[in-house]
């Protein structure tokens, strides 16, 4: 293994639970999100030579598989289904008694939230990208990252403030 | 709760939400995407060639007509493998077939599909070939009871499989090189559909297509 391998599995070894937790937010699907952050991790170790270089490969990762997401999305000409949120709200708590990983409350709130603020979300939260690497990833100009992200921030705080209400009073 | 703490909950939700995918099979997987890649300028310069009007010849190491069963191995040699350049010249594709029977067909390049195409129907597949980005709109999709029979891949549940995993089976074939065709195992009245799909040039999204479909003249010559 040359020196270039072990630099993608170094990088491998330490991006890829970060990405699929990103890639989680995004697209609400774990096995979904595991297969698309699988194929793009393969993308970037067939072209490592030129991911290595770029500033956030663990966003370019994340950037590829919400790009493939989209693209077999366009090639099955149907809708990629997000769960609906209210199907992990109704999940029993994070207790070990859901089967989830997640805490379905949690993850039911961030379903709740637009496609464009669940990925700012992914990238500020779980890839630790400022806001200036952020607007690049996505796309869009920091200040939208900023907006997105105070929406997104306060429609979560709502959520699980209201839930937590729910749960003292019952 | 403010908003560093309403992220690090969030963040903590999540901690135990861990890829299993080993490194090894992402390596593996990334010589399937290289292997696109290649497909994909391929045929990127076919469709270039055939919209200049100019016909693109293909030279066939061994004569189409004759089945695998009488030649162990034969194919196209490949326009612009990388081992040409090295005085090396690979086939685009081969067909042998194995002491088992079976049909292994070797693909490196997505280059003279109707040579396939002979081939394995001279080798008793019935199979339609077409590297042109789109289907043979002749074909229809096998439908069958037996679930089975909606499943080509595996050497357990269906007549197709490859060296490595498919990682989307029903519609991609993702095996780097390698399909294994068990024709005995093909249902009866079905055949195989064989084409690349996506958008010549972006090689992100071309993949190498295996169905299963109805065999019927227009489709795959009986």
């Amino acid at each position: 293994m040359g020196s270039q391998s072990l630099d993608f599995a170094e990088f491998y070894r330490g991006a890829r639970h970060e990405c699929l937790r990103a890639v989680l937010v995004s697209v609400g699907d774990r096995d979904m999100a595991q297969e698309l952050v699988d194929e793009a991790f393969a993308r970037a170790c067939a072209s490592w030579q030129k991911v290595s270089q770029h500033p956030a490969p663990a966003a370019w990762v994340v950037r590829t598989a919400l790009n493939e997401n989209i693209s077999r999305w366009r090639r099955r000409r149907r809708e990629v289904a997000v769960p609906d949120p209210g199907k992990f709200a109704d999940l029993p708590g994070a207790d070990g008694t859901s089967g989830s990983a997640v805490d379905p409350r949690i993850m039911a709130a961030l379903l709740g939230l637009p496609a464009r603020q669940r990925q700012v979300v992914a990238l500020r939260v779980f890839l630790d990208l400022d806001t200036e690497r952020t607007a690049e990833v996505l796309g869009v100009s920091p200040s939208a990252v900023k907006a997105h992200l105070a929406r997104a921030i306060g429609a979560l705080r709502d959520d699980l403030v209201h839930i937590g209400k729910q749960e003292s009073q019952s | 709760m403010n908003d560093d703490q309403l992220m690090t909950a969030v963040r903590e939700s999540f901690a135990d939400v861990r890829s299993a995918t080993e490194l090894d099979r992402i390596v593996s997987r990334s010589q399937v995407v290289r292997f696109r890649r290649s497909v994909a300028g391929v045929v990127a310069a076919v469709g270039a060639t055939t919209a200049a009007g100019v016909a693109v010849a293909v030279s066939l190491a061994m004569p189409a007509s004759l089945p695998a069963a009488s030649l162990p191995v034969h194919g196209p040699l490949a326009t612009s493998h990388p081992a040409s350049s090295s005085g090396v010249r690979l086939a685009a594709w081969t067909v042998a077939r194995q002491t088992d029977g079976n049909i292994k067909v070797t693909f490196r390049e997505a280059a003279d599909a109707g040579g396939l195409q002979r081939t394995l129907r001279a080798d008793g597949v019935p199979a339609s070939v077409t590297f042109t980005g789109h289907q043979n709109p002749a074909c229809q999709p096998y439908t069958s009871r037996a679930r089975q029979a909606f499943w080509p891949f595996g050497p357990t549940t269906g007549p197709l499989s490859g060296r490595s995993s498919f990682h989307h089976a029903q519609s991609a074939f993702t095996s780097p090189y390698a399909l294994v065709i068990d024709p005995s195992a093909l249902p009866a009245g079905a055949g195989l559909q064989i084409w690349v799909s996506g958008t010549p040039g972006a090689a992100d999204n071309f993949q190498l297509n295996v169905n299963l479909v109805r065999a019927s003249p227009q489709c795959t010559g009986s």
